[in-house]
């Protein structure tokens, strides 16, 4: 219990530092905060220390202290700016000009500058002196801070119930936060909320002043001006841009993103169909990609310099460069036209039509991965541990896989966590190249109207997608590296 | 001096644990490591031997002319090949080509053998090698510039970088020359097409003189440096090749008349071949960019004479010049961007624009050689007017946010807590929507056309750059040389506009490469989607997506245009991978 309630003392002083945390923290434990913060009011110390350093500066003043450190700054000060006038520094700059020899203090500019360096050395050191002072004369008296104060009190048995009682919120907040991993991850995960409304607003003001008109689009040429009207003001698209802005904010954080334009359906709906496609043609040719390219990079970090090795990273160096369409068209032509193997368009059910997309996707992810691995694993085995460990006698197989590639994922990870994104956008034009209904090629064809609703739910969920993703990919490394954990618990 | 001295230092101690660690029984079980290793002194001899043929680039460049040419002739007489009736049926020139391909391989293996023999019998290339080498200089003609770029390394035993560049440069115009040379099978030719063409034959004229010129210059400056190498110990700032180095330090008495040539006669001077360079330059106009260089080099070289101050771009360049991927790279660039500042002058944009309904969906032939599409263009000259925009693009795309991430990010790196956060933040949003997401959304907003799709494009770059740039500052900020310029008293500004900005920008230029690739990749893939460039405009994108219309009966009005964009986008790639190499700080 002892232990516990100094813990969250130390939480509570370490967290209130940051104004994020702060805020959460305050508004959590109002109701026992706001007393506590009433009684620290009443028994703060702060003005007799402000009023008792005062009087140790009356006294420098008094006894001749201030005007001794007085000389010695100002002793200092014109060394220092006497040196850079003429020293080696001013030399060595090529374009300096020629050397000012005159002696510097004659400068009014440089005079005024020694003066107010001088009053701010000085402000320093007698600060420093008077503090110094007062801790030697009186070492109780302290400058509390409100944190250190509730900090303080919540040692006491009966106010750390109360806490608990009455700040419950607040207390398991702290909890929380006690855990290094999960502060990490609740930090984050706050960041979020604020991207994802960055988000949001920026896709929506970008549709709000496309020249493009969603009723124009929908209802066709024929359409009379009151027809549009009637349609806009169905829609709420006659709405002031702050009105739009915030039911838009709204609808998407209630995951309630409205109707879309075209046909009039619920957008979640639609989205509900449309991720699960997409998220498995992504994962197979993230899976492909791994499968392929580690191996392969191992192999070529192996073997440095060898005519595999060269080989490798050519095609890897050709599927970086291969445009993912093309390939696409290619893989259609050879194996659904002319081999009949793989069918061309989408079957629901049939897990053959992945196989194309995942390769074309696949591609240029697995040489990205297959690069960073040669490189990274090359990095590594030339490390002192990895030598030791097979002078050691370990056998080949064991020191690479148990001791170098754990240290050479880290990149990897990276890299795989990095291009997750773009993979999320590269099947746009899979899935328009194998006629998969997607996503991404939802998303275009709602893009031309333009259906905000649709595209503004289509793309902040990507985007949440891919942040939880990056999120999952930065708690990885803490797995990988204990470096990095140990930063992370360092906060 | 080099990076090249130093690994060849460093697998001699490779080689030598490697034969020790054989020797003794104790260490058998490093043996099992990956690097492979034999057994004793016959192992070890093979390593000084293999080590010795590294070091003579000839024999990469002529293995890699063999291997090019045999697999090119081999592709030239598939392409004949008919896979419905299972027959070849080659046309007569083709045929012609193909042989001149295999003669050149086979010439090149020849060579490669006799050469390597030569190494391992006295560690030098001998004359008469080196001038049969210059009968593959002609098979640049039927386009095999592996072969030429063989015969120009194995002409010289001392390849300054001017010398390199001003072989380039000739294959250069003249590779430009015949791409446009296939329009002479067309009904007609634009106007200009003669005079430009003559104007280019005039400039393979000059470069060959430039060649002769260099070849010279080379063998007085390493005279000289023999000279001031015999006086000092030292070897001035000029860039030896690795070769020329390991010859001069080498035990072999080949090289040495040149020294006591140069003793003899005086001193030489790069001023007096500035209105050279100035030519030169001149010259670049058609977008040669290798005769840019060569003049940017002569004139800087002209500047720092006397000085022993090392040149970084130089120092740089030459770099890239040891690696022959990123050399081929370069190359392709340049015939590339060559062609698309030359391309009105050569080609007639009205077969790229305007409908031929009597020429529908021709299949490949000497006057079309990748066809017409459905509209009767001709796709060889839509692919070239491509370059047009494909360059257009990805340099826009590249340069805007190269600066606006670039500033974006340096500040953000270099005044930290509250600047870097509002920055930072800002940026989050733009890079949690994937950049190809973000650019549909802003050209889809907008509407299609190129101003739009650059725009799109740029924005969605400048995150990256900022965090590219961000984190090297971070590095370069907390370095100690930094700290000795705020120790004597630099502005912050200064600092960071003087030393913190410039030593940031290797990684930046690296990536400048990779992204006109991507640039370019991105582009096609947009129009290829409708949401690009017009679709009346010749455009990589635009060209494939009709092709992808007529898969099944007419394939190859993809698949052609699909290679150039491949072929463009992995010379960048090849290029960046040079760069990086070359900018590296822990190889210099």
């Amino acid at each position: 219990m002892k232990h516990l309630q100094e813990n969250l003392g130390g939480v509570f002083q370490k967290i209130y530092e940051k104004w994020l945390t702060r805020v959460f923290l305050l508004a959590l434990g109002a109701v026992f905060l706001l007393p506590a913060f009433l009684y620290y009011l009443l028994n703060r110390k702060n003005s007799a220390y402000k009023s008792e350093l005062a009087a140790i500066r009356l006294g420098f003043k008094a006894d001749g202290t201030q005007k001794a450190v007085a000389e010695e700054v100002r002793a200092h000060v014109e060394k220092k700016f006497l040196f850079f006038r003429s020293g080696p520094a001013f030399q060595a700059e090529p374009d300096a000009g020629p050397v000012d020899v005159a002696p510097p203090l004659e400068n009014a500019k440089a005079g005024q500058g020694i003066e107010k360096e001088v009053a701010r050395l000085l402000e320093v050191r007698l600060d420093e002196m008077a503090k110094v002072k007062l801790r030697k004369e009186s070492p109780g008296l302290g400058d509390v801070t409100f944190a250190a104060y509730v900090s303080n009190l919540l040692q006491r048995g009966g106010v750390f119930a109360c806490f608990v009682v009455f700040g419950f919120p607040a207390f398991l907040f702290l909890l929380l936060m006690g855990q290094p991993f999960l502060k990490y991850t609740f930090e984050r995960l706050v960041m979020m909320v604020f991207v994802v409304f960055g988000v949001t607003f920026l896709v929506f003001t970008i549709l709000y002043i496309s020249p493009m008109d969603a009723s124009y689009n929908i209802l066709g040429d024929l359409a009379t001006d009151a027809q549009r009207a009637q349609f806009n003001a169905a829609y709420g698209l006659d709405k002031p841009y702050l009105e739009q802005l915030w039911r838009a904010f709204k609808g998407i954080a209630t995951l309630h993103p409205g109707k879309s334009l075209m046909g009039g359906q619920e957008v979640m709906a639609q989205l509900a169909n449309k991720f699960p496609i997409t998220l498995r043609v992504t994962f197979f040719s993230l899976a492909l990609a791994v499968a392929i390219a580690v191996p392969a990079g191992i192999f070529s970090a192996l073997r440095p310099y060898s005519v595999w090795d060269y080989l490798i990273m050519l095609l890897a160096l050709i599927g970086l460069s291969i445009p993912a369409f093309w390939f696409g068209m290619l893989l259609i032509l050879e194996f659904s036209i002319t081999l009949h193997w793989l069918p061309s368009i989408f079957l629901p059910g049939n897990l053959k039509v992945y196989v194309m997309p995942a390769i074309v996707m696949g591609t240029g992810l697995s040489a990205s991965i297959a690069r960073m691995t040669r490189s990274s694993m090359l990095e590594v085995i030339h490390q002192d541990y990895i030598v030791t460990a097979k002078a050691k006698g370990l056998p080949a197989g064991t020191v690479i896989l148990r001791h170098a590639l754990g240290n050479a994922m880290i990149p990897i990870v990276t890299i795989i966590g990095l291009d997750f994104g773009a993979m999320m956008a590269g099947a746009t034009v899979a899935e328009k190249v194998f006629s998969i209904p997607g996503i991404g090629s939802w998303l275009i064809d709602k893009q031309f109207i333009p259906d905000t609703p649709a595209v503004l739910a289509g793309v902040v969920y990507i985007a949440i997608i891919v942040s939880v993703v990056n999120l999952v990919v930065d708690l990885l490394y803490a797995l990988l590296d204990p470096r990095i954990k140990a930063k992370i618990k360092l906060g | 001096m080099d990076g090249g001295n130093v690994s060849v230092e460093k697998d001699m101690e490779q080689s030598m644990a490697g034969a020790g660690g054989g020797a003794s029984p104790g260490m058998g079980g490093a043996a099992d490591g990956p690097v492979v290793r034999n057994d004793g002194r016959a192992g070890f001899l093979k390593k000084q031997r293999d080590r010795r043929r590294r070091r003579f680039s000839e024999l990469g460049a002529l293995s890699i002319s063999a291997g090019a040419s045999l697999i090119l002739a081999l592709v030239i007489v598939m392409a004949g090949y008919d896979g419905k009736a299972h027959a070849f049926a080659i046309h007569g020139a083709a045929a012609a080509v193909a042989g001149l391909y295999l003669l050149a391989g086979l010439l090149s293996v020849a060579l490669f053998f006799a050469a390597r023999s030569q190494i391992d019998a006295s560690d030098a290339i001998g004359r008469g090698v080196r001038l049969t080498g210059l009968a593959l200089l002609p098979f640049a003609v039927c386009g095999n510039v592996f072969a030429a770029i063989a015969a120009f390394t194995l002409a010289v035993p001392d390849r300054t970088i001017e010398y390199r560049l001003a072989g380039f440069a000739l294959l250069n115009n003249l590779t430009v020359m015949l791409i446009a040379a296939m329009n002479l099978f067309k009904e007609w030719v634009v106007w200009t097409y003669p005079t430009c063409m003559l104007l280019l034959a005039g400039t393979l004229g000059v470069y060959a003189a430039v060649i002769f010129v260099m070849v010279w210059v080379g063998k007085r400056e390493k005279a000289l440096t023999g000279m001031s190498d015999a006086a000092t110990g030292h070897r001035a700032g000029g860039l030896p090749s690795p070769n020329a180095q390991a010859v001069s330090s080498g035990d072999t008495g080949g090289q040495v008349e040149g020294g006591v040539d140069g003793r003899t006669k005086a001193a030489f001077s790069y001023k007096k071949l500035i209105p050279l360079a100035i030519l030169l330059i001149l010259m670049a106009v058609v977008g040669n960019i290798f005769s840019l260089l060569l003049g940017l080099v002569i004139i800087s070289k002209a500047a720092n004479e006397g000085s022993r101050k090392i040149i970084g771009w130089l120092d740089a360049l030459t770099r890239i010049y040891r690696n022959y991927m990123s050399v081929l790279g370069l190359f392709i660039i340049g015939i590339l961007f060559t062609l698309a500042l030359c391309s009105t002058f050569l080609f007639d944009y009205e077969l790229a624009t305007v409908n031929d309904y009597a020429h529908l969906l021709n299949p490949p032939s000497i006057a079309y050689p990748f066809g017409t599409d459905n509209l009767g263009r001709d796709v060889f000259t839509r692919v070239v007017f491509g370059t047009r925009v494909s360059f257009i693009v990805g340099l826009i795309v590249t340069a805007v946010p190269l600066v606006c991430g670039g500033l974006l990010g340096a500040m953000a790196g270099y005044y930290e807590n509250r600047l870097d956060n509002v920055i930072m933040r800002i940026l989050d949003v733009f890079f949690a929507v994937p950049s190809t997401l973000l650019a549909i959304a802003i050209v889809a907003a907008f509407g299609a056309s190129l101003p739009n799709l650059i725009v799109a494009l740029s924005i969605a770059n400048i995150p990256v750059y900022a965090r590219t740039m961000r984190a090297q500052v971070l590095v370069v900020t907390g370095s100690e040389f930094v700290e000795a310029a705020k120790a004597c008293g630099r502005k912050p500004l200064a600092i960071l506009l003087r030393h913190v900005i410039p030593n940031s920008l290797a990684p930046m230029i690296v990536r400048t490469s990779v992204s006109i690739g991507i640039a370019v990749l991105s582009t096609s893939a947009l129009s290829y989607l409708g949401l690009g460039v017009d679709s009346r405009i010749p455009e990589w994108g635009n060209v494939l997506r009709v092709g992808s219309n007529y898969l099944e009966t007419n394939p190859y009005l993809a698949i052609y245009p699909g290679i150039f964009i491949i072929v463009l986008v992995l010379a960048f790639n090849f290029l960046g991978d040079g760069l990086r190499d070359a900018l590296d700080p822990k190889l210099k």
